[in-house]
């Protein structure tokens, strides 16, 4: 009896909210927390996991994989992670939590060399009508995504182009790192299921780093801009290319443009001469589109707000100073359909 | 360091239990406080801390000199001088960009060239909102509503994580008070507290995720590229996500308060249920809405005076309020639309010989409808980059009906429906859970979370967007 006088003494009365919610000691607070956030990462593993290792390179990264790899062990030994599996199941995301690195690229054919602008034989244009319309697919890292909307808006009045679908912008992507987002794999499934005949890619923008997943067994590359890395990247590039002009595409890639940041902008330069080279050993089948000079000012230096034909000062780039607005987009996109007119004959059916 | 991310998860549960350790002594709590909360704004960049630090110094100095002085004209003056300060730095910050181009047009109009610098000028996160919350705690000292607090505890107060980036705006009356007395750690309203962060995460990463990425990006990024009924649909569902993820950081924010032991005001109280224009304004960012009011338009004169002084107040008041939103045009406009929309209504109440019928069902449902219409013709606006934009979203709306519609899809619909739906729940139904929820065993509540997190987790998208709130 004592004890349990003792007991109610030292237990605090229970207090009520409204609705009838009981209220709890902040103790239980923060235990019912760290025991849902343990539980619930031991049933997200695979998707943490994920998460870690296609993070940017850097002690983070190396944390994080530390962390989630032998919780990921441990959700797979438990059967813990089998609700995750049949939830995206259900969803139709079960590839959600793979982590493909495999860079499968077509086994370089003997090029042009570089520095040829002009195709060696004459390409016949091709010529595409509202009956027969050019299919064409944008795709490439978060930088695309504004001219891609561009181009497709562009699209939208004629009766000539036919998109085969929205901008395919991913996030944090690019050639780098197919344990983000396999491009490899994404582009040649799309050839082979929407079968574009025009193709509009832009990559690099996350590429300007040290480190790059994929890499053939038994190949190491130095830093970024080195000659391993550089022969990587390029094999990468060219891979890409001939894929789109294997599958019979002509493919417009857009350069990357200068940035608010110097450094950043000379090893985006370091990428632009790789695809620009890559683009001219394969004449009249990639065009290499320049954008550092639409966006530097008249210094010839990083510009945010720049003065456009009709004389009106706008802004050209993001707050980021990476990314593009609007009128940059425009900008872009209509160089890259004067691109695609020179290539196709997409206005000869008016005039029959 | 956003909320729905594992670092924030790490960040809490180190900031969690410390808090409660050191809140008896609070000359302890509150340094401990200002420091997690300058770590968490330092995630975004270092650099503005110091921006932050000095909005605290400015604020609080004026606070000070405001209360110390009792002659009426210097104490205005210092007012004026602080506020002035204030509305310099977020415009440097904000509208400098917006400015200069805007100034530069304006005179290219009649050929004239005006050599303005425009500079490149990184926003800080979250600067409209602690800008506000200095504001008030200036003008409600120079009101004699309270007198200044210590330093520290106006850093607390200014910095405090959960409101931060992207409100509630707490009112210095709302939050100061609760840091003068330590929260009892015995009766914390964990239930709550729960709910809303499991409801707001889901809002966030699954409803507004799901439908920027399957419908809202692709009508307003080509919307010639789309159906009438996508594009309408596209608008209904910006209208969803724009809800979901404002909501939804807002629950997160007040829930984290709650488990920390202080109490935030409602944010939102299911807008798209409003009857009216006014009405959606009494439930949409409400405590924006009490901030535009209680420091803008009462300011500017309210009602207190003829009916064309008060219809100028509310579209001042609405205008500066779009402007508030983000530096464009667009948002002057969305401003301009609900303000023409309150005046409009106003002036309808007030028309002579106004006869008032009866509040039926049909009635309401009829009114909840068109304000919907409206607010959604508005977000049209917010959500294009430029008019153009903004008037191809408009057009397409009536010049492609019959074209195919792949992008609405069962899938959005039904993240539509749940957004909107949610809104006409009965109150009773959240409280009920609660009540539920609060009386499980300490192991059945860590098991019901974990499932909400797992769900949440499983159909979000991989990483999450930020905020659209942190824009601004």
């Amino acid at each position: 009896m004592a004890r349990d006088a003792n007991t109610r003494r030292r237990r605090p009365r229970q207090r009520v909210a409204e609705g009838g919610r009981r209220l709890q000691p902040a103790g239980s607070a923060v235990v019912v927390l760290l025991v849902a956030l343990l539980v619930s990462v031991l049933l997200n593993a695979p998707g943490l996991h994920k998460s870690a290792a296609i993070q940017p390179q850097g002690w983070k990264r190396d944390v994080a994989l530390a962390m989630t790899g032998p919780l990921e062990a441990v959700s797979d030994a438990l059967l813990l992670d089998q609700p995750r599996a049949a939830l995206k199941a259900v969803l139709g995301r079960s590839d959600d939590d793979e982590i493909d690195t495999a860079v499968a690229v077509p086994k370089p054919t003997p090029t042009e060399p570089a520095g040829n602008d002009e195709p060696t034989t004459p390409v016949r244009r091709e010529k595409f009508s509202p009956q027969r319309k050019l299919r064409f697919w944008v795709a490439g890292d978060s930088l695309v995504v504004v001219p891609g909307e561009s181009l497709l808006r562009a699209a939208g009045g004629s009766p000539v182009l036919d998109p085969v679908g929205p901008v395919d912008g991913r996030i944090a992507s690019g050639l780098e790192r197919p344990d983000v987002f396999n491009w490899f794999k994404h582009v040649r499934k799309q050839l082979r299921e929407e079968k574009p005949r025009a193709i509009v890619l832009m990559f690099g923008g996350n590429d300007d780093h040290d480190f790059m997943t994929g890499l053939p067994e038994g190949t190491e590359i130095g830093a970024f801009g080195s000659p391993s890395w550089t022969a990587e990247y390029r094999r990468r590039v060219g891979g890409i290319m001939d894929m789109v002009t294997r599958a019979g595409g002509y493919l417009v890639w857009i350069g990357l443009p200068i940035t608010r940041d110097a450094e950043q902008t000379s090893r985006f330069d370091a990428i632009n001469a790789i695809v620009h080279s890559e683009a001219e050993r394969r004449p009249g089948r990639v065009s290499y589109l320049d954008t550092y000079f639409y966006f530097a000012g008249d210094d010839g230096g990083y510009a945010q707000y720049l003065t456009n034909d009709a004389g009106r000062l706008v802004k050209m780039r993001a707050d980021d100073g990476v990314h593009f607005e609007r009128p940059a987009g425009d900008l872009i996109a209509r160089e890259v359909l004067r691109r695609l007119n020179q290539r196709y004959d997409l206005t000869s059916w008016r005039r029959s | 360091m956003l909320f729905p991310t594992a670092t924030f998860a790490i960040f809490f549960m180190v900031v969690l239990p410390l808090s409660w350790l050191l809140m008896s002594r609070g000359e302890r709590w509150r340094p401990f406080i200002v420091a997690s909360s300058y770590v968490f704004y330092s995630a975004w960049d270092w650099r503005f801390v110091f921006l932050l630090a000095f909005s605290t110094v400015w604020n609080q100095v004026f606070a000070v000199a405001i209360h110390k002085r009792t002659e009426a004209r210097t104490r205005k003056a210092l007012l004026t001088a602080a506020v002035v300060g204030d509305v310099a730095l977020l415009g440097y910050f904000k509208y400098y960009g917006f400015f200069v181009t805007s100034t530069h047009n304006l005179f290219s109009l009649v050929d004239l060239n005006v050599p303005l610098e425009v500079r490149s000028i990184v926003l800080p996160v979250g600067i409209s909102f602690f800008t506000f919350m200095g504001i008030s705690y200036i003008v409600d000292t120079y009101r004699g509503d309270f007198e200044p607090v210590g330093f520290g505890k106006f850093a607390a107060y200014l910095s405090f994580f959960p409101h931060l980036v992207a409100g509630p705006i707490v009112r210095p009356g709302e939050l100061l008070p609760q840091f003068d007395s330590p929260r009892d750690p015995r009766y914390v309203d964990t239930s709550r507290a729960f709910f809303l962060i499991g409801t707001g995460l889901f809002m966030k990463v699954v409803i507004a995720n799901y439908l920027a990425g399957s419908i809202v990006d692709q009508v307003f990024g080509a919307p010639n590229q789309h159906s009438s009924l996508e594009v309408l649909v596209g608008i209904y569902a910006y209208a969803v996500q724009i809800y979901a993820d404002f909501f939804g950081y807002t629950n997160i924010a007040i829930g984290l308060a709650l488990i920390l032991g202080f109490r935030f005001p409602q944010n939102f109280d299911s807008p798209y249920a409003a009857v009216s224009i006014q009405d959606f304004w009494r439930r949409w960012h409400m405590t924006l809405s009490r901030w535009l009011r209680d420091y803008l338009y009462i300011p500017l004169g309210g009602n207190r005076g003829s009916r064309l002084f008060t219809y100028r107040n509310l579209m001042l008041t609405m205008l500066l309020g779009g402007l508030w939103h983000g530096a464009g045009w667009t948002f002057v406009a969305w401003g301009a639309i609900h303000g023409t929309a309150l005046v409009a209504e106003r002036w309808w109440r007030e028309r002579p010989g106004l006869v008032e019928r009866p509040s039926t069902p049909w009635r309401r449902s009829w009114h909840r409808f068109a304000t919907f219409q409206v607010v959604c013709f508005a977000w049209i606006f917010f959500r294009a980059d430029s008019f153009a934009d903004a008037w191809d979203v408009i057009v397409r709306l009536f010049t492609a009906w019959g074209e195919p519609s792949p992008l609405v899809t069962g899938g959005v619909l039904a993240a539509i429906a749940v957004g909107i739906g949610s809104q006409y729940l009965p109150s009773r139904f959240p409280l009920a859970i609660m009540a539920r929820f609060s009386r499980l065993p300490i192991p059945a509540q860590a098991a019901v979370l974990s499932l909400a997190l797992l769900v949440t987790h499983a159909m979000g998208p991989e990483g999450v967007a930020p905020f659209i709130y942190f824009q601004f």
